[in-house]
């Protein structure tokens, strides 16, 4: 198969949620009546091109001339040696703004293009998914606004800049925590109010039906690239694949087209931030089921069912919730889910860099940094592909602040 | 005579000032009350309620504090509680049955969980003998209204237009209302952005007005003392009964 000339189209899978969109118990749609109709337009808009040759050639194309898809599958030589394995990088930090995020977004864009809707809206935590969807609004030419906690727009200055200068409105959001949970609250409220001619662009697998079906449908393209590139490269499939999870899409995109494979162990990597014990972003191994931002899925909570702040180097993980099909690949064992510590993340951060002369995003750091975390007997001899979900560039004020002592 | 809902956030600025706001609305002509949980999400509300349901649980606000506010509150008047699904669903909704049956609530106000998650929780809560209200937006089809007021018990739920509570914003919904008692006799009460100057006009052609806003921002100003909140909220609360009345 030639990567080069294949148009990628989703596929049904046994992981499908229900027609309300449950995945076993988790999933859903909890929103106030008003938004109903508006997901449940969304919900049959989205079935009509699921499948769709049409809709899917015209994503295609921007994926090939505008993306840079299919994004490289590299065979990481030093880090090889340095484990005595074979680890693939899936290189979507290659792709146009740097990020996986722009999958969901070129896919999303065309379908509100569709539509017929004239303005997109996006919540944004570190900034990638915001200046993703402000970049296919310039595309397009639609009218973009996006949340973003007014902490996160103070600590992600360029981010903002790059929003703006790419014709965004950017909204710093006051209340609450005053980061990505409490940009979605605001762009929740936003949608409630203008459903009837603006688009919401989810940036994870996340929020209510359709959502977390369809950002795992588009990002499946990622898994769908690598399995036919490491296929080419080592005629077999990978040992393991690992991925970060925040809100979980770019883990989906790899996992989604391994999962019926028994011999493949998917990894979903949470930020341990300053450790369990203290601050972190772990909604799977720390949190309990419940209800946010549309769903039902693991969520960190007190006693009362208040949600508490999550903690992560990485403003891209930094989230209480997680995309409810994750909860479910928990509970049923489909997927091993495991942590990196932010300082851990940091170190992975300069190791890719100065082995491969590769920066990562701090979130993908985190993928890296299970490789050292991994016991010597479960890597050696095996076949490891790590989804390279970002790129370093955005991170380099903030790490250049914790470590310019040790590069000075 | 058409009713008066009043919904105020439990446990700001205090919980026994809760408690006395309660039975002063009740004296005032409020058919209904509206307890509100605080919670740290509150995604379908405006600024004003965000900002009492985020000041209530700085102040250390916990369930077993609402749990103990109603049981003083729920002789005096027909009390429902309204909150966000979260507490319901982490707690479980028994604790919360069983804890509305004991404090003498009548049922619940749940505002992100729609019919479709609503289903199996309904159920439990009617076998009961407790309320949960249904709500229909002004987005909804003739078809999903049928849906959802077919077995809408207590009161429909109307909300006023698309929007967050508190929004001055206004939309015509006589042709949604004719729909809705095309298909139920279950009273139907609007809500959200109704206040004094507004209460007139929504409340034609429905059996009620929900007012949450207009009290809580009442409770949220610094410069009136605790005796000032409640004459003006029961001031209030009478202009409102009496305006949609007139």
């Amino acid at each position: 198969m030639d990567l080069h000339k294949e148009i990628y189209i989703p596929k049904p899978s046994p992981f499908d949620p229900d027609e309300l969109g449950h995945f076993g118990k988790f999933g859903g749609r909890f929103v106030p009546e008003t938004l109903m109709p508006a997901l449940e337009q969304l919900r049959k808009d989205y079935e009509a091109v699921r499948f769709d040759k049409d809709f899917w050639a015209e994503v295609d194309y921007y994926y090939k001339n505008y993306v840079g898809r299919p994004s490289a599958l590299y065979y990481a030589e030093n880090l090889s040696k340095e484990l005595d394995a074979k680890i693939y990088l899936k290189r979507e930090d290659l792709n146009h703004t740097g990020a996986h995020k722009i999958n969901h977004c070129v896919a999303q864009a065309v379908l509100a293009k569709r539509l017929g809707k004239k303005k997109i809206i996006a919540e944004t935590g570190a900034g990638q998914h915001g200046v993703a969807t402000a970049t296919v609004a310039a595309l397009f030419g639609l009218e973009c606004e996006v949340f973003m906690g007014a902490k996160d727009v103070a600590r992600q200055e360029l981010n903002v800049f790059r929003m703006k200068l790419l014709g965004a409105k950017v909204h710093a959001v006051e209340s609450g925590s005053k980061t990505l949970k409490d940009a979605m609250n605001d762009a929740i409220r936003h949608w409630v109010t203008n459903a009837r001619d603006t688009y919401y662009l989810i940036g994870t697998v996340a929020g209510p039906h359709p959502y977390p079906m369809m950002v795992r449908d588009i990002q499946s393209i990622i898994g769908w690239e690598a399995k036919e590139q490491l296929n080419a490269a080592e005629g077999c499939l990978p040992d393991k694949i690992i991925a970060c999870i925040g809100g979980g899409s770019n883990a989906l995109g790899i996992f989604s087209h391994f999962l019926e494979d028994e011999s493949v162990e998917c990894i979903g990597i949470e930020a341990g931030g300053e450790g369990l014990e203290c601050k972190h972003g772990c909604s799977l191994e720390k949190g309990s089921p419940g209800v946010l931002h549309g769903q039902l899925s693991y969520l960190l909570q007190d006693a009362d069912g208040q949600i508490q702040e999550a903690h992560s180097i990485s403003a891209g993980l930094d989230y209480p919730g997680i995309g409810p099909e994750h909860a479910f690949l928990k509970d049923e064992g489909i997927v091993t889910y495991s942590h990196i510590t932010d300082v851990e993340a940091l170190d992975a951060f300069v190791w890719l860099s100065q082995s491969e002369g590769i920066i990562p995003a701090l979130e993908s750091s985190h993928a890296i940094a299970y490789l050292k975390k991994m016991k010597p007997e479960d890597i050696k001899g095996k076949i490891i592909l790590v989804n390279l979900s970002g790129r370093g560039d955005k991170d380099m004020i903030q790490v250049k602040d914790i470590l310019k002592e040790q590069f000075a | 005579m058409k009713n008066l809902v009043a919904y105020i956030t439990t446990g700001f600025p205090s919980l026994e000032f809760t408690v006395d706001v309660a039975l002063a609305l009740a004296e005032s002509g409020v058919d209904t009350l509206e307890l509100g949980m605080p919670f740290s999400d509150p995604v379908a509300d405006g600024p004003v309620i965000e900002a009492a349901n985020l000041k209530a649980l700085q102040n250390g606000f916990k369930l077993h504090h609402l749990f103990e506010a109603s049981a003083k509150i729920a002789p005096h008047i027909d009390t429902l509680w309204m909150g966000y699904f979260n507490p319901f669903y982490h707690k479980g909704m028994d604790t919360f049955i069983t804890e509305a049956k004991k404090a003498g609530v009548n049922g619940f106000i749940i505002p992100d969980l729609p019919f479709e998650e609503a289903k199996p929780y309904k159920s439990v809560i009617e076998a009961a003998g407790l309320n949960l209200i249904d709500f229909i937006a002004p987005t909804d089809s003739k078809a999903r209204i049928e849906q959802i007021v077919t077995d809408a018990k207590k009161f429909i739920y109307l909300v006023a237009y698309a929007g967050i509570t508190g929004a001055g914003k206004s939309e015509d919904l006589q042709e949604i209302v004719s729909d809705i008692k095309t298909f139920t006799d279950t009273p139907v009460y609007v809500g959200f952005g109704v206040d004094q100057n507004t209460a007139k006009e929504k409340a034609k052609g429905v059996d009620g007005v929900i007012v949450g806003s207009a009290f809580v921002k009442v409770l949220l100003d610094e410069s009136l003392s605790n005796t000032q909140k409640i004459t003006k909220i029961s001031a209030i609360a009478k202009e409102i009964k009496e305006k949609i009345n007139s």
